[in-house]
């Protein structure tokens, strides 16, 4: 065996040798002077490295040119003008349809880690979990709730980050539940969040309604006119492992009150169907929405169907909805039990996340 | 906090980090209208989050790879691809040289789809010009693999590319 010097170094020292020799360290750079099977190995890497960057760069004009940013930014300001808020104050005048409501629940569920990953938050609803599939581009395009009445947050969730289990359990009154085993390669100790309850009122308005919707709106449901809705989700509480991918978190397991929405006299479910069924909302969603039970307590939130796969399974005897990006780099899985949602996700197999949802205590 | 849908720093970040992220984007995609728009998702995507604007330019260049990766993944870019390559436009002068050029970018974005996700961010994001503490930074790697990893990326990409060619 060879020590010291006398060690050949790895094949990664030998490939920082290529384009980083400072970063190496100096009884490595003495050996590999000296050894013609490492020298050989640096011209190998050399070798790949040079015909790698030459491929990565075929199209010429696709990395030269300088993007015109201020044409850039004025996209996005677009995109970003209607979209759903990540702030609570903006949140207060932009919170879009039953769907949007659900994404605030979503913000107590996850807490600020998960916002990272907003291509794998779950869908739930109280009773049980159920996906609706829509396009990215319908989580920015939905309409306008505030369009349709008057829409108040009187209760904003506060994602924050606290110092502990026990903290955190205080916060919100929830059990956290325990990871017993973490899965490989997920390692040291969590981040703990908690979210309080989000309260948030609706007073369908026809007149708005009409203007908003055109001529092309239905006939406004008798008793609808004035009626007034009130929306809860949380709290929540989430524990989360970084260094997941892309932002992503390694591991998050969440559990929040599930949403639920109550009515002053008209059932939420009409005034949902009639909403759903005003111009703005694609015709496919609207008709999937139209399908869950009408008992008042649905609130989906949407998979982003060009991203995501949807699967059904059980955990503890509970229906659960597996949700996995298309390149199964994120797997999430989420059920209802006793009018709690529990959530596990992250930067894992889809094998994984259940073993770690079925042994949570 | 404005009443705007984005946190308050997301112009500043982006006007810093957007030539960056379509750069490590049009390393993957080979294309850079396709770039613009993975920055556009990589963009939205960064102002629902409250990462710190100091760690922004790393979450950004990871989000980039990964969402860039994505697309190649999503089978449709393929389609595209191939029927531009078997459908070449007639009145392009060097109509042989073009097919040759988009039949070189099939072949390298397909090998890079498939290798194992850890090492082609990591390939990207090495030869987009990160360095060895900020590649091992974004994939939780200790700095002494970074090179291990790009090594055999570059590896196997060498070698899918050799493989294609000759299958083709």
């Amino acid at each position: 065996m060879l020590f010291g010097t006398d060690r050949h170094p790895t094949e990664g020292t030998l490939r920082r040798l290529v384009d980083d020799p400072a970063g190496v360290a100096d009884a490595d750079r003495a050996h590999v002077a000296d050894c013609p099977v490492c020298l050989a190995g640096v011209a190998a890497a050399q070798d790949d490295a040079r015909a790698v960057a030459t491929a990565l760069t075929t199209d010429v004009t696709a990395t030269d040119v300088s993007p015109d940013v201020d044409r850039a930014w004025a996209r996005l300001r677009t995109s970003t003008a209607p979209a759903p808020a990540a702030a609570p104050r903006a949140r207060r005048r932009r919170v879009r349809a039953p769907l949007a409501a659900a994404v605030g629940a979503a913000v107590v569920l996850g807490g600020a880690g998960v916002a990272a990953a907003a291509d794998w938050l779950p869908v739930f609803r109280t009773e049980q979990v159920a996906p609706v599939q829509v396009r990215t581009a319908d989580l920015v395009a939905l309409p306008d709730l505030s369009a349709y009445g008057d829409l108040r947050v009187l209760s904003e969730p506060d994602v924050r980050t606290v110092g502990s289990a026990a903290a955190a359990e205080d916060a919100a009154g929830l059990d956290l539940p325990q990871v017993r085993a973490l899965p490989g390669g997920v390692t040291g100790d969590p981040e703990y969040s908690v979210g309080d309850q989000v309260v948030a009122e609706f007073t369908f308005s026809a007149a708005k309604a009409a203007t908003a919707a055109g001529a092309g709106a239905p006939p406004v449901p008798a008793g609808l006119d004035g009626s007034t809705f009130r929306l809860t989700a949380g709290p929540g509480v989430a524990q989360t492992w970084r260094g997941g991918a892309s932002g992503a978190p390694a591991l998050v397991v969440a559990r929040v009150t599930a949403p639920t929405a109550f009515s002053d006299g008209v059932p939420f479910d009409t005034a949902r169907d009639y909403l759903l069924s005003l111009p703005g909302l694609p015709a496919d969603l609207a008709a999937q929405l139209r399908g869950f039970t009408a008992d008042g307590t649905t609130l989906p939130l949407p998979v982003p169907a060009d991203l995501a796969t949807t699967s059904t399974t059980e955990v503890d005897g509970h229906s659960a909805t597996v949700v996995a990006t298309r390149d199964g780099s994120v797997t999430g899985v989420v059920w209802v039990a006793d009018g709690v949602v529990t959530a596990v996700g992250g930067s894992l197999s889809e094998d994984e996340v259940l073993a770690v949802a079925r042994d949570l205590r | 906090m404005s009443g705007d849908a984005v946190r308050p720093d997301l112009e500043q970040v982006f006007r810093a980090g957007y030539p960056r992220v379509v750069a490590v984007a049009a390393r993957v995609l080979g294309s850079r209208d396709e770039a613009e728009d993975v920055a556009q998702e990589v963009f939205l995507a960064f102002g629902r989050t409250t990462v710190p604007a100091d760690e922004a330019p790393q979450w950004l260049s990871v989000a980039a790879a990964h969402t860039a990766l994505n697309h190649l993944r999503s089978g449709r870019r393929r389609t595209a691809r191939e029927q531009a390559v078997t459908d070449p436009d007639p009145v392009t002068p060097d109509v042989a040289d073009d097919v040759v050029t988009r039949e070189e970018r099939r072949r390298v974005r397909a090998a890079l789809s498939r290798l194992p996700r850890k090492q082609a961010v990591a390939l990207v994001l090495r030869h987009s010009g990160l360095s060895y503490a900020d590649v091992a930074a974004a994939l939780d790697l200790s700095p002494g693999s970074v090179g291990t990893t790009v090594r055999r990326a570059e590896s196997a990409l060498r070698k899918e590319l050799s493989t294609d060619a000759v299958r083709n």
